[in-house]
């Protein structure tokens, strides 16, 4: 089970990568990870720097990914963010995108909610 | 880039200029952060803030917003930041591309704003007026804004929302701005609750009723229930004059601050006549809050305060009313806050003589032990009683009185009364030009020794008075204002014998 919650993390973060460079934002980095937890993507929009934190789920029997999206996971990816930028003043944000995925791991839906504030 | 947009802040009758500073910055995670010792309201303009500009078509800039309130250690309280914060926000971002702190124009936003960018009725907006003085520019909500144009020398402009005040900062479509309001003289056509004319019986009643509303005097009704003493009371506010222009600004000040002053009101012309409930605690009172609003007292400033069924009021609330019946003004002293109020009102009160009501009834039975009505009488203290220049009894009205359908013998209509009053109150005002006094009532012995020349058998019968009924020093003195009074009534420059007669009969009874 564990294993198959990870795949589909996973899975969801490939198709996030996917979704936003297609929208033009560049990579800068995949999984970077803290003693915190994991900031899923780290992606660059026209020199902003941006944390995405991907929230996928299987079906929508457990709820939709953006309800998974907690005020105590925003404050985590903050944190995390700012562990990345030691300090440095860049213009960034945080984005969330949320993949609803099928049986196969098919995406059903992709949605991206920027500069989520909480 | 940064903006600094002027605002005021109200502490009480007192208003203080605050510079709303907005910094929105390139770098770092987006986001608003409000400091400068704001209260809730004020940090949760910051929703009401950006939620108002996306609903005005708007851009909430995605950056980094810092506002800062200046100065630092003035508490601001309220939502009227809101106007300042958006403005300062819209300009910080490039939104809006005229200067707005040209130094030769005083620029003064206030009012709070609403989800969708409306502006709603804000309170104390008068008071931002009279701060801006001298040829400001005032920008506030539309609702408010009559009372902000009853001041002279500045503009003011009556925003509805957002956009179009946005709109008229960068010249695409102006906000016309109300012109003066004229302060026209009311038309004497007070309607009243009750005309004097429907009370039954009760002359002496009403000829004191007269009394304190020509002089301002505090005036004390005695009786039995149910013979019209409430009905008195109510019929007060159609025989007192309305205020003048000087006296009408300082009564909407406090309206103004406590916002009580409905949609579109600019400034109040009647008297404010006040009926407490006996329920009222002594913050309800004098006024109170960890930011002091204004009391009861402060409300009935140059107006009556009616208490029905005095002794039933709490004992601390009573005593509370003995500073401003004294000063005519009340302070308040709170942790965070320390202001005061003018209070400086006519006090009207109603009591029954004794528990049960009928003592001296001339057909019912007083139930009353001795013991009983000795501690409903200790009530009232002494010295509140001693600040009561008129008493007066109010008794059972006979039947042939209630049923008779002719209005008793010089019967008078409120109206004709009114006219009496407001003579009486222009020789008051004749007399004290330069004293800075506006009746009788609030004359110090000094101006009683200077004004209340008595002839010698006026003096020889008050004299007989205090040495028959041995009075105070006080009493003395007030026996001599309510006769000053009665002889402004009777248009008469001095006061004579047939006035010293008439204000004995008004002596303290208990």
């Amino acid at each position: 089970m564990k294993t198959e919650n990870r795949n589909v993390g996973r899975a969801g973060e490939s198709v996030a990568e996917e979704f936003l460079v297609r929208k033009g934002y560049e990579t800068v980095l995949r999984n970077f990870s803290t003693r915190f937890g994991e900031i899923d993507l780290i992606m660059n929009d026209n020199g902003v720097l941006v944390f995405v934190e991907v929230k996928a789920k299987k079906g929508l029997i457990f709820g939709s990914p953006e309800e998974m999206f907690t005020r105590g996971k925003y404050d985590k990816v903050k944190r995390m963010a700012t562990v990345y930028l030691k300090g440095r003043d860049v213009s960034c944000r945080i984005d969330m995108v949320a993949v609803v995925l099928d049986e196969l791991n098919q995406p059903v839906s992709v949605r991206h909610y920027e500069n989520v504030v909480m | 880039m940064l903006v600094k947009v002027r605002s005021v802040a109200n502490v009480g009758l007192e208003s203080f200029g605050v510079d709303v500073e907005v910094d929105v910055a390139e770098a770092g995670f987006p986001g608003l952060s409000i400091v400068g010792l704001g209260d809730k309201a004020v940090a949760e303009a910051k929703e009401r803030v950006k939620t108002a500009i996306l609903n005005s078509g708007l851009d909430f800039p995605p950056k980094k917003i810092t506002v800062n309130l200046a100065p630092a250690d003035l508490p601001k309280e309220g939502g009227s930041y809101d106007l300042p914060i958006a403005i300062g926000i819209l300009a910080a971002s490039g939104q809006i591309v005229n200067q707005l702190n040209s130094e030769s124009v005083n620029q003064i936003y206030f009012g709070e704003l609403s989800l969708d960018g409306g502006l709603r009725a804000t309170r104390g907006v008068l008071l931002v007026g009279l701060f801006a003085r001298k040829g400001g520019n005032v920008y506030v909500p539309i609702e408010s804004a009559n009372e902000a144009a009853v001041v002279d020398n500045i503009n003011v402009y009556p925003v509805r929302n957002l956009k179009e005040l946005v709109d008229h900062l960068n010249d695409i479509k102006e906000i016309k701005r109300l012109s003066n309001l004229e302060i026209r003289e009311l038309v004497d056509d007070v309607s009243v609750e009750f005309d004097l004319i429907e009370v039954a019986g009760q002359e002496l009643a009403k000829r004191a009723l007269t009394i304190a509303a020509a002089g301002g005097h505090n005036l004390l009704m005695w009786g039995p229930p149910g013979t019209g003493k409430t009905m008195l009371a109510r019929a007060m506010p159609g025989i007192l004059p309305s205020l003048s222009v000087p006296e009408a600004l300082e009564v909407t000040r406090i309206y103004s601050v406590s916002g009580m002053l409905s949609a579109g009101e600019s400034l109040l012309r009647r008297r404010p006549f006040r009926s407490p409930h006996h329920g009222i605690s002594p913050a309800g009172m004098v006024g109170g809050g960890s930011s002091p609003m204004p009391g009861e007292v402060s409300l009935a400033h140059l107006g009556v305060l009616f208490l029905d069924e005095m002794a039933e009021f709490p004992r601390t609330v009573l005593e509370s009313l003995r500073q401003p019946m004294e000063d005519g003004i009340v302070g308040i002293v709170r942790a965070t806050a320390h202001v005061s109020y003018p209070a400086s009102f006519t006090l009207l009160a109603a009591v029954n003589p004794c528990p049960c009501g009928y003592l001296g009834h001339p057909r019912r039975a007083c139930k009353c032990t001795d013991k009983m009505i000795r501690k409903y009488r200790a009530r009232i203290s002494g010295p509140i009683l001693d600040r009561i220049d008129l008493h007066v009894q109010v008794p059972a009205v006979e039947a042939d009185k209630l049923t008779s359908d002719q209005l008793s013998v010089n019967q008078l209509s409120s109206r004709v009364i009114r006219e009496k009053v407001v003579l009486a109150r222009k020789m008051q005002e004749v007399r004290f030009g330069s004293d800075g006094l506006y009746t009788n009532s609030q004359m110090h012995n000094k101006h009683v020794k200077k004004y209340c020349k008595l002839d010698g058998e006026t003096l020889r019968i008050l004299k007989l008075a205090v040495e028959k009924w041995d009075l105070s020093a006080r009493a003395y003195f007030r026996l001599i204002k309510v006769a000053r009074t009665i002889a402004d009534l009777d248009e008469s420059e001095n006061i004579g014998v047939k006035h010293m007669a008439e204000a004995l009969q008004y002596k303290q009874i208990v």
